[in-house]
């Protein structure tokens, strides 16, 4: 462990305390709906709400991604939030960029669901309580 | 993993129980490694339960058909050609077409389009070519062109315009909208409507808002930006 150098190591423990996987799939999620978006910006405007809606949804999912990432606090919103776009974009964006990015982005905003920072097991929790109260 | 991280990596957790604050300080000391974060499967799967429902119920209602159905007209028009277009089952009658409230191509129209509806039980066609003028650039897609060709049951059509050498058997002209037996389908009452066994229209040219089939079989179906239409 020692071995490792402060960067790597700064970086795991950066990694630690955040829903990483789970952000980072999502954000990849929403980059790959928005590579497969290949209409020019001068097409969805002309458009209107309906093209617009084919960029706004994976461009949001990006940015729940990143959100996830860096402000971990508000995981649970983010990640609620981004699940229905990532539904959403199988309607408004090729099929959820193809399925891909669709399954990207639930698995990510689940996994950040599902993400708890380390906690000591109940039981344990109380045993240790008695025990500081004995003694 | 240094001791000194123990003490700064769990001074930014702040999970939505409470409790865990008070904890930390008792659990500096007793605990060895660095705390790290963990995805709780039963947790996870709260979520990803119901939204694998939801995904394989949006994937069954399009293979259905059953969404995309109801839509509005774009207010759009596209243009539909093909060199030969036979059908058995023809039925046309007027009608109106509202876009989607708001839309920016409503102009002074009020979002209201007079169309005339064509229906055909069963068609085809012969090197269809659809292009939607997009400002500038237009979207084309051609089928058919091969031996195989374009078939479609039960397809409308909403046209502005119709262009053709048609050929009719067994015609029916004047018959209320509401009455039409040979396509299934009916137009609204006190409306003009004609309809026949067969049709055959050569050198097929329409202007179209809105286009739905049953099935809609594109054999050599290419898509692509070009700047000439049909």
């Amino acid at each position: 462990m020692s071995a490792r150098t402060g960067f790597r190591s700064a970086f795991r423990r950066w990694r630690a305390d955040r829903p990483f996987w789970g952000g980072l799939l999502l954000a990849l999620g929403g980059a790959e709906i928005l590579l497969t978006m290949k209409a020019s910006m001068k097409v969805v405007l002309h458009v209107g709400m309906q093209g617009l809606a084919g960029y706004l949804l994976p461009a949001l999912m990006l940015l729940l991604g990143l959100l996830i990432l860096f402000n971990p606090a508000q995981r649970l919103f983010y990640s609620i939030t981004a699940v229905l776009l990532s539904l959403g974009t199988w309607l408004t964006s090729n099929l959820g960029g193809f399925f891909v990015g669709l399954l990207l982005g639930v698995v990510g905003s689940c996994l950040a669901f599902g993400w708890l920072p380390d906690q000591e097991p109940r039981r344990s929790r109380r045993q240790r309580r008695n025990a500081v109260a004995a003694g | 993993m240094a001791s000194s991280s123990d003490t700064t990596s769990s001074a930014d957790h702040t999970p939505e129980n409470p409790e865990s604050g008070s904890v930390c300080e008792t659990s500096d000391t007793t605990d060895g490694p660095a705390r790290r974060g963990r995805v709780r499967a039963r947790r996870a799967a709260v979520m990803a339960v119901p939204a694998t429902l939801a995904a394989g119920a949006l994937a069954v209602l399009t293979a259905e058909g059953a969404l995309g159905v109801q839509f509005a007209i774009s207010g759009m028009p596209f243009t539909v050609t093909a060199t030969e277009l036979n059908g058995t089952g023809f039925e046309q009658f007027g009608g109106l077409d509202h876009m989607a409230p708001g839309s920016p191509n409503e102009g002074d129209t009020g979002g209201q389009v007079l169309v005339v509806t064509s229906a055909i039980k069963n068609a085809t066609l012969t090197k269809l070519c659809q292009s939607v003028d997009l400002g500038g650039t237009n979207l084309l897609i051609t089928a058919g062109g091969g031996a195989q060709k374009v078939t479609a049951s039960d397809l409308t059509t909403d046209s502005t315009e119709l262009s053709g050498d048609a050929a009719f058997n067994n015609i029916e002209i004047g018959n209320d909208a509401s009455t039409l037996t040979k396509a299934g389908v009916k137009g609204p009452i006190g409306v003009f409507s004609q309809q026949a066994d067969t049709v055959h229209i050569a050198n097929l040219r329409q202007t179209n808002y809105a286009t739905t089939a049953g099935v809609f079989r594109l054999p050599g179906l290419k898509l692509r930006f070009s700047d000439p239409g049909c």
